[in-house]
């Protein structure tokens, strides 16, 4: 067992988890989905893409590039979050909350095809 | 595309100033005569009106008078412009026709679509010169191995038969003069992914000149060419062609490998064997008393071999001149009985058949096998649509002429390394063939290698780097092994040539070392070869089979991996 594979499969599919915890719930619902979930899974999925840096097996790009569509689509759910709350007079209401959900619907997709990724070299290299 | 305007333009000027003459008439016409509304009251048609009426009318629509029912006088003044409008449109409509039924024409169109798809050309490809059988088989050959191919060809039906081949849906095609340097312009000879020009036109001077012409306008260009004349041959290289195929040379000198060294034209024979197929039994020709019949530009070539490997021989010709200088000659055909019979064909071992007539050839094969059971039969075959009949014969080795200089074209344009490694097979001691031939066995399943190069540059060398700046020398073995599984898992293939520079290292051991920029040539499975693709594109499997140790995947963790090593190598060294 390799103490790195071990720490680069836990934040892949932290990630995703996070990811889906978050997604969970009617869409337009402010009460079934938690702002510190959003961070964490954020965050993690931060830590997960320096993880995936210099990656230089066949995977690597692809595995790179999928956390990279995860980042960006998380960092702009948050972004619409935090301006509602703040600088708007309506706070976080349905319609800001169906947005973010469905923004991190889509990182939840990119975290999903990592997964994939992740279990199929697993099960290609035999080593 | 210019030159189908201008000839468009230049064929339709009278029909269409003969139609915007009359057209433009009749709307003056019409537009002038004076009508009525319904209400009775004089009315003129407007310009619009006129126009829209007279082109109704010419083109023979008719969707009657517009924009009131007409008056005797307009109705008598659209009866006499009826006819000019009419005629003025059907000739221009005939000119355009017979314009895209011209030859001229059509042949205008043909070019500048086939110099279109020319230029669409994105991957490197061959100019073909001739479409017989062999240039087909050259074309139907590159495009196996992943290659594009150009066709220019004489004969309009032979490229027209390329178009209603599948095989051929995609390849380019012109019926054109090829040795001329235009046509061979429109091929794109001087375009950056043109790779060669391979000449197979059946006739020796137009291969002589579209060499030339080829050569001096791309020096650098490799240039194969065809050619059945020993002084056409010569001709040819002395300016330098890269590679002259002459079918009979190259048999004979199979021959005479197989001759006097079994094992080496066993080897040969694999390597240059469509992949997949069956492999070839050894071949033993037997020594002993042969029989030639037919001592044109075939059997001069076969006695030449035959001399050469001291074997008694006897010749047999129509033409008593070509019997002059052996010692052995016998006037005849060589198709009867008697003739053979004074040949001594009963204590001979082996009979050529090599006349240039290719039912002379079958008749010659049959008589003789009906005289002598044993013998070993060599046949020479022209056309390719003998072949049923030459398989049937009981020939031991026949002669295809297109077969033989399709399959040398093929190889030396696809993987040149392979003719080096054969030159070197040719020329060494017969245990170097033992020892290829062994190793070949190994790892085939009873059929034909595929053939494939690795060049170690740009990201096929990834993991060379990427091996160098973790200090650890690459191998041969490490890239002739299943990287992806962790049994013993050697790949089925051989390791024929390893070309470093100028130097050349034939059949290289598996703890040869690799350095960037080497190119190898394999011989093996296919599977083979993707798995050893995969391998040298995924660095972090090749170097973890290498160093035997799960090696860091990301930057951070072989950043920590460097400073710890560093650290030990340290501590060790105090």
């Amino acid at each position: 067992m390799n103490f790195e594979k071990v720490l680069f499969a836990f934040f892949i599919v932290l990630a995703l988890t996070l990811n889906f915890g978050f997604f969970l719930g009617d869409i337009d619902n402010p009460a079934h989905h938690d702002a510190m979930e959003l961070g964490a899974a954020l965050a993690v999925s931060l830590i997960a893409t320096v993880v995936k840096f210099g990656d230089r097996s066949q995977m690597g790009a692809v595995l790179l590039a999928t956390s990279l569509v995860a980042d960006l689509q998380l960092a702009v759910a948050a972004f619409i979050w935090a301006y509602a709350a703040y600088a708007m007079a309506g706070g976080v209401d349905s319609v800001i909350i169906a947005r973010v959900v469905s923004l991190s619907g889509g990182a939840l997709l990119a975290n999903m095809v990592s997964v994939t990724l992740l279990v199929a070299e697993t099960i290609i290299i035999r080593r | 595309m210019n030159d189908i305007v201008w000839l468009t333009m230049r064929r339709m000027r009278t029909p269409l100033i003969a139609l915007i003459l009359v057209y433009f008439c009749s709307v003056f016409i019409i537009a002038s005569v004076p009508g009525i509304d319904p209400q009775g009251a004089p009315t003129r048609m407007t310009y619009l009106e006129a126009a829209y009426f007279v082109a109704i009318m010419a083109t023979t629509i008719g969707f009657g008078e517009i924009p009131y029912p007409f008056t005797d006088a307009q109705r008598l003044t659209a009866y006499i412009l009826l006819l000019p409008n009419v005629v003025a449109w059907l000739y221009s409509i005939g000119t355009i026709l017979g314009l895209f039924l011209d030859p001229q024409f059509r042949e205008v169109l043909q070019r500048s679509r086939f110099s279109q798809r020319v230029r669409g050309l994105g991957d490197p490809f061959f100019i073909v010169c001739g479409f017989g059988n062999t240039g087909s088989m050259v074309v139907n050959g590159l495009m196996h191995r992943g290659l594009h191919a150009v066709v220019l060809e004489k004969k309009a039906e032979s490229v027209q038969r390329m178009f209603l081949d599948e095989r051929f849906q995609r390849v380019p095609g012109l019926a054109c003069n090829p040795a001329s340097r235009a046509h061979l312009e429109l091929a794109g000879l001087s375009a950056p992914n043109c790779r060669g020009v391979i000449v197979t036109t059946n006739d020796d001077h137009a291969n002589l000149k579209i060499s030339i012409t080829a050569k001096l306008l791309r020096p650098e260009l490799t240039v194969l060419a065809r050619s059945e004349n020993r002084r056409v041959s010569d001709n040819m290289s002395s300016f330098g062609t890269d590679y002259v195929v002459d079918p009979y040379a190259i048999f004979s000198e199979r021959l005479f490998l197989a001759l006097s060294s079994p094992v080496k034209y066993l080897v040969q024979d694999w390597l240059i064997s469509v992949p997949g197929s069956t492999l070839r039994e050894a071949l033993n020709p037997p020594t002993g008393r042969w029989i030639v019949c037919g001592a044109g530009r075939f059997g001069s070539r076969m006695l030449e071999q035959l001399r050469e490997s001291a074997m008694p021989f006897t010749v047999v010709d129509v033409h008593p001149d070509r019997l002059e200088g052996f010692e052995y000659g016998v006037l005849g055909r060589g198709t009867e009985a008697a003739t053979l019979l004074e040949a001594g064909i009963k204590d001979a071992v082996g009979i050529i058949a090599g006349t240039g007539d290719d039912v002379d050839n079958l008749s010659v094969i049959l008589t003789a096998l009906d005289l002598n059971r044993n013998l070993f039969v060599v046949g020479r075959q022209e056309n390719q649509e003998n072949d049923q009949l030459f398989d049937a014969s009981g020939a031991h080795l026949v002669a295809r002429r297109s077969l033989i200089v399709a399959r040398r074209i093929l190889a030396v344009a696809t993987t040149p390394l392979l003719q080096t490694f054969l030159q070197h097979l040719v020329a060494s001691p017969p245990e170097f063939a033992e020892r290829t031939a062994g190793r070949l066995k190994s790892v085939l399943d009873g059929r034909a290698p595929n053939l494939w190069v690795v060049d170690l540059r740009g990201n096929m060398a990834d993991g060379l780097r990427y091996a160098r700046e973790d200090g650890v020398r690459l191998k041969l073995g490490h890239i002739t092994h299943n990287t992806r599984s962790e049994d013993a898992e050697d790949l089925s293939c051989v390791c024929l040539v390893l070309e470093r520079g100028a130097q050349r290292i034939f059949l290289p051991d598996a703890d040869y070392e690799l350095l960037e920029s080497d190119r190898l040539l394999f011989a093996g499975r296919g599977s083979a070869r993707r798995e050893m693709l995969w391998g040298l594109s995924d660095a972090n499997s090749l170097l973890g089979y290498a160093t035997n140790k799960q090696l860091p995947r990301g930057a951070i963790w072989r950043w920590l991996w460097r400073r710890q090593r560093g650290a030990q190598a340290d501590n060790s060294s105090e």
